[in-house]
């Protein structure tokens, strides 16, 4: 998978990485089972250091988004929150308030938004069968 | 080898001083430094960088205050210091007759550890002739034999002093992977690195935390993640000139009829949320790179002083 960082979004770059592989395991640019880069090839090409690259794995980890093989490396798991629905939504809630906020400085209507946020569940959800079809 | 508490800083200085005749170069810095940072030391020329290394090095003797390397005085325990550490500095000088070979060989013998598999890997990568002259090599292949003397010894702490100044961007680009991967990968809880630098954008995925200093003196300490959110450059335009704008506590770079560039120093929320009560046009934000932050720091600085 590729990475992007940017030093002027102005969120932490482990942040950044940790983003990037969770939106890559909703789209299907990785699949459950198939490895991330190794810490020190990823840090080396990205010109960051050693630490952010083991705390970005760790926080995927934490959040059981990947998974460690002693000796092997970490590679991408079976979707699995250990939340129940409600503590989901919950965090989740954060995220939705933001981009509402973002809609209304933007003068996006609740309809637009939610047409919005529909496509954008189907464009997540159609490169993810592609991936897997292929 | 005597083991380290984890809370002993690699690097303590406290109100140091050097002074030179009637100049103080340092005057006064205190900085900590905790082991397995990646540690930025960001200055203009003559801000006292390579004053305050040479502190540390015990090349320079403090006209007043300390500077400790874990926890040792560089001044009394010189040897325990410096076999602790390697230092890589801005002109790197080897003896010219010796070939590549024998310099590497003559580094190792004053050294407990050598790692010859890392030094064979390294000189692969850089394409180093290990016959070579060292009088025979350029600027950059002489800083990569510097890198590899400095790196081989698995140091708990690596000094770059302006380490890629006056080299291509190629060798920079290679210099900085090599400290990420050869130096850092080893065990990174006992890999800390000091960078004094002016080429700040090039280290900036490295550095996790800095401080500037300005004539002598500590200006700003920061993790760089809390210093790219707390400073943040906002554009903002309007549908026409806004009049009693209320600007207090920013930086305003740019102000230009509808159109206004500023910096929030740690209040960009508040400033969004007074630019945005006046309908802007268009209103970004963005973070300050290391560097930008280096510029601004110095120049608020300036205007305040």
């Amino acid at each position: 998978m590729q990475f992007q960082l940017n030093f002027k979004s102005g969120k932490p770059v482990y942040l950044q990485l940790v983003d990037q592989v969770k939106s890559a395991a909703a789209s299907g640019a990785v699949l459950p089972g198939e490895p991330l880069p190794s810490i020190r090839p990823l840090a080396e090409l990205l010109r960051v250091n050693r630490n952010t690259v083991a705390k970005a794995y760790g926080e995927l980890e934490s959040q059981r988004v990947i998974e460690t093989v002693a000796g092997k490396g970490c590679f991408i798991r079976e979707t699995s929150s250990p939340f129940k629905k409600d503590a989901r939504i919950k965090l989740l809630t954060e995220e939705v308030d933001q981009a509402v906020v973002q809609a209304h400085h933007l003068q996006v209507s609740k309809d637009d938004f939610l047409k919005l946020a529909a496509d954008r569940f189907d464009a997540f959800a159609h490169k993810r069968t592609r991936a897997e079809n292929s | 080898m005597m083991a380290m508490p984890p809370d002993v800083p690699v690097i303590d200085i406290q109100q140091l001083v050097r002074r030179y005749g009637r100049t103080d170069a340092v005057n006064g810095l205190t900085l900590r430094v905790p082991a397995g940072r990646c540690y930025g030391f960001f200055g203009r020329n003559g801000a006292g960088k390579t004053t305050t290394i040479k502190c540390l090095l015990n090349l320079l003797r403090p006209t007043s205050g300390t500077a400790r390397l874990f926890g040792l005085d560089p001044g009394r325990d010189e040897v325990a210091v410096k076999s602790r550490l390697t230092y890589v500095p801005d002109q790197v000088a080897f003896y010219p007759w010796m070939t590549v070979r024998e310099t590497l060989d003559y580094f190792a013998s004053f050294r407990a550890r050598w790692n010859a598999d890392t030094e064979r890997a390294l000189l692969d990568q850089f394409r180093l002739e290990t016959r070579q002259k060292t009088s025979h090599l350029s600027k950059g292949q002489r800083t990569q034999l510097a890198l590899i003397t400095a790196i081989c010894p698995e140091p708990e702490l690596l000094v770059l002093d302006e380490p890629t100044s006056g080299l291509d961007p190629i060798v920079r680009r290679e210099f900085i992977q090599t400290v990420i991967g050869a130096y850092q990968d080893g065990d990174p809880g006992r890999r800390t690195v000091f960078v004094s630098t002016h080429l700040i954008s090039e280290f900036e995925g490295l550095i996790d935390e800095f401080t500037i200093i300005e004539e002598g003196r500590e200006v700003l300490t920061l993790a760089a993640d809390a210093a790219r959110e707390r400073y943040q450059k906002i554009y903002a335009r309007f549908a026409s000139e806004p009049t009693e704008l209320d600007l207090a506590g920013v930086q305003v770079l740019h102000r230009a009829g509808r159109e206004l560039e500023l910096v929030a120093n740690g209040n960009s929320g508040a400033v969004l949320d007074r630019l945005k009560a006046r309908s802007p046009e268009a209103l970004t934000s963005e973070s300050l790179t290391l560097e930008e932050i280096f510029v601004t720091t110095l120049q608020a600085g300036g205007a305040t002083a």
